[in-house]
């Protein structure tokens, strides 16, 4: 008796086809990967999979002296409260009161400090190849990271199961980057703007910016000349006018 | 009813006693036969000194400051650590004559020293008094830099071999058990330094030497002895002289004597076939080393939180290398991680051709307990963490990885603690903070904020959009009021700004993100 030969090469094809680091061609069917909501709609609807990736590097560049980190993350920080967020190298101290009031479990967060280039690029790879981090926040140290360093974060990054987010100047914007998704981020007057302009699986990246809304209680007394740009939504008013504030420095 | 004679299980019994007088000066490295009058004191006076401080004039007891005056010597603070530990040491190198050792240590006196039960290895050294010459010639050659004095005795108990070693009887394999308490008989009460008061009292009554009480207790019985001092000297005295009490079959109520156990530790060597010049050949013997090391402990269920490496080559240079874990471990792996992060950064300093492992703080295997979790998957994660932990902190110091907690305090700066991660955040938020409008982002110490004559600068122009929020108190430390304000930078950059009401300048604290 003879059996039929079943057919190897479509099964493997189908397999091949699964995995994410094969490219193909202008095709934008992308495989399915696993993300974590981003907390916002419009972005979710702009990133390839509906999300953030899981296990990739993701590259925010951002003004050195502007800070729009917390705002972007933190729903997708609060999604899933199982593991450790770990803040590898922060800018300045995470104030507690801040993220106990957005819900933030201060018991999932840790903070490494790793100044030295060398000891940041080891505890990098470390963190993201603990299983036990649902997020690793890093910010460049103060010398600039090669191409190679950061291909080897995005090496370590493969390896984990949580989102691996590296922040940087927007000065490197223009310089090339292994990181699957790369954005950048500007404060608005009443919204945060977020560019993606690099998307593995998609090769026009840049199609115009994402403006993510503030809390309302940021929005605060607009100075006078801003006014004009708020359009009908009345701006909240402080308890005491700032402009006494103002005074009293020029005392 | 009192009986003179023992069991013969007791009469087997053979203590030797080890007395060091000058172990307190031992202790602190002292020499003892200088020409110097040299004094170690402690809370109640002098406690020891030396021959030339006694003739000097010097006497136990007294005041440091009085004996300073008289003549000159110099105060050394008695440590009575470092002489419980000589004495752990000694008592280890005396493990080779007996296994039975218990230490002594006399509240009352400078007097410490070793009790070796030497009953059951007569035989192996050919009687007590060859056992004594060995011992004797033992310390001579342990303390042949600096001079230690031991004297010894011999008798059927501790305490009575411990009284024995004021009085210098030879130790010889003739006497036997009523010949010691012959020799007992002959000392004079102040000998029970451990009594002090029973002795003032007895002394008061009229009783001089040892054999007084001996008598008073073949007359009448040790019961008046025990309704008057208490049960505890009673017990002392029918040791010391041998005495039953009321028990038909004493060795039932006898303690046996407890085999002395020394430390063990762990002590691993490799020696290489060639000399080794690179890190990465050490990597195999030291995988190797610390895999032995990890039967070791498992065998006897110990953990341990400390390693050393020792690195030699062919001309006896030595170099270690300190591991530490930040909990106890009985696997291998994170040791070894540990290990090669050590390495990571150095260049060896000569050929390597002896690598030793050696871990002597061991502990036992803790049993540990879990919180109930019906999430088995965030159980492993928090577990394996505990290894990147370890490494980060090995790599970074252990100030670099840290946790956040809330604590209660006026300044924002006072209200955010960093803690260790073995640690518990505090989380409960009181409601005013709450309400309130916080930074992400908190400066280290507030920076000064330009003032210009169109308003305030710190990288870019700021206006005033949310405040005043009155911050005031801490007037029991470093009185502070300040009045807090979102700002609105030119780049759209939110600051948490505040106006110092006392320094009268405008601050930023932190930074929305």
């Amino acid at each position: 008796m003879k059996l039929i030969p079943t057919d190897p090469n479509a099964t493997s094809l189908e397999q091949l086809l699964c995995r994410g680091d094969i490219w193909r061609g202008q095709s934008h069917q992308t495989p399915l990967r696993l993300v974590v909501n981003s907390g916002y709609a419009q972005l979710n609807d702009r990133l390839v999979g509906g999300g953030w990736p899981v296990a990739s590097l993701i590259e925010v560049c951002q003004r050195a002296t502007s800070h729009a980190e917390w705002q972007l993350l933190m729903p997708a920080l609060l999604a899933n409260q199982r593991g450790l967020v770990v803040l590898l190298n922060p800018p300045a101290n995470p104030f507690a009161q801040a993220l106990l009031k957005a819900g933030m479990d201060l018991e999932r967060l840790l903070i490494v400090e790793a100044k030295d280039k060398a000891d940041f690029l080891s505890s990098f790879i470390e963190l993201a190849r603990s299983d036990a981090c649902d997020a690793v926040m890093a910010w460049q140290p103060h010398q600039a990271l090669s191409y190679t360093e950061l291909r080897k974060c995005a090496l370590a990054a493969t390896e984990g199961q949580g989102i691996y987010v590296l922040f940087r100047p927007d000065a490197v914007r223009d310089q090339s980057s292994p990181a699957v998704v790369r954005l950048s981020l500007q404060w608005q007057l009443e919204q945060l703007s977020v560019s993606i302009f690099k998307q593995k699986g998609e090769l026009v990246a840049d199609k115009g910016a994402i403006d993510l809304p503030l809390p309302a209680a940021w929005k605060g007394l607009l100075p006078h000349q801003q006014l004009d740009q708020q359009g009908k939504s009345k701006p909240r008013i402080a308890s005491v006018t700032p402009i006494h504030g103002g005074r009293r420095g020029r005392r | 009813m009192t009986k003179s004679t023992s069991s013969p299980q007791a009469a087997r019994r053979l203590w030797l006693a080890l007395r060091l007088p000058d172990l307190p000066a031992h202790a602190l490295n002292l020499a003892i036969d200088s020409p110097e009058p040299l004094v170690v004191n402690d809370k109640r006076g002098l406690y020891w000194m030396n021959s030339a401080a006694a003739v000097a004039g010097l006497q136990l007891d007294m005041n440091p400051t009085t004996a300073q005056l008289l003549t000159g010597c110099v105060l050394h603070e008695r440590d009575n650590n470092k002489e419980q530990m000589c004495l752990a040491q000694l008592a280890e190198s005396m493990y080779q004559f007996s296994p039975y050792i218990e230490t002594y240590c006399s509240k009352h006196e400078p007097q410490s020293g070793l009790l070796l039960e030497i009953a059951s290895c007569l035989r192996l050294f050919g009687g007590a008094q060859a056992l004594s010459n060995k011992i004797e010639q033992f310390f001579t050659q342990l303390f042949t830099q600096r001079k230690m004095t031991l004297a010894m005795g011999l008798a059927h108990s501790q305490a009575a071999a411990w009284l024995l070693s004021f009085v210098h009887y030879p130790i010889d394999d003739t006497s036997d058990r009523a010949d010691f308490i012959e020799r007992l008989k002959r000392l004079p009460i102040d000998f029970l330094h451990d009594f002090p008061k029973q002795v003032d009292a007895l002394e008061k009554t009229g009783f001089v030497t040892l054999g007084d009480i001996a008598r008073h207790i073949e007359v009448q019985s040790i019961s008046s002895f025990k309704k008057r001092f208490g049960q505890t000297f009673a017990d002392y005295l029918c040791d010391l002289f041998g005495i039953d009490q009321d028990f038909q079959q004493r060795s039932l109520f006898e303690k046996p004597v407890t085999h002395f156990k020394p430390k063990e530790f762990f002590t691993g060597q490799l020696q290489f076939d060639y000399p080794l010049h690179q890190i990465d050949q050490l990597q195999q013997p030291m995988e190797s080393l610390l895999q032995q090391l990890a039967g070791y402990l498992q065998s006897r269920q110990l953990q341990t939180q400390h390693i050393e490496w020792a690195l030699s080559d062919i001309y006896r240079n030595q170099n270690t290398l300190q591991i530490y874990a930040d909990s106890p471990q009985s696997q291998w792996q994170l040791l070894f991680d540990l290990s090669l992060i050590q390495l990571e950064n150095r260049d060896l300093p000569f050929e390597v051709d002896t690598l030793t492992l050696s871990c002597r703080d061991s502990l036992p295997l803790q049993g540990r307990t879990h919180a109930l979790d019906f999430e088995p998957g965030r159980k492993i994660n928090r577990q394996s963490f505990s290894i990147t932990a370890a490494k980060l902190k090995a790599r970074l110091g252990d100030a670099s990885v840290y946790k956040l907690s809330y604590q209660d305090g006026y300044l924002p700066r006072d209200t955010n603690q960093k803690i260790s991660l073995t640690q518990t955040c505090q989380q409960a938020l009181p409601d005013i903070h709450q309400r309130a409008q916080r930074p992400a982002w908190l400066l280290d110490e507030p920076v000064i904020i330009e003032v210009r004559r169109q308003g305030l600068y710190w990288r870019g122009r700021i206006t005033l959009i949310a405040g005043p929020e009155r911050i005031q108190g801490n007037w029991w430390r470093e009185p502070s009021a300040r009045d807090y304000f979102i700002g609105l930078r030119q780049d759209q950059q939110r600051l948490w700004l505040f106006w110092d009401l006392h320094k009268q300048q405008w601050f930023v604290q932190g930074i929305f993100s």
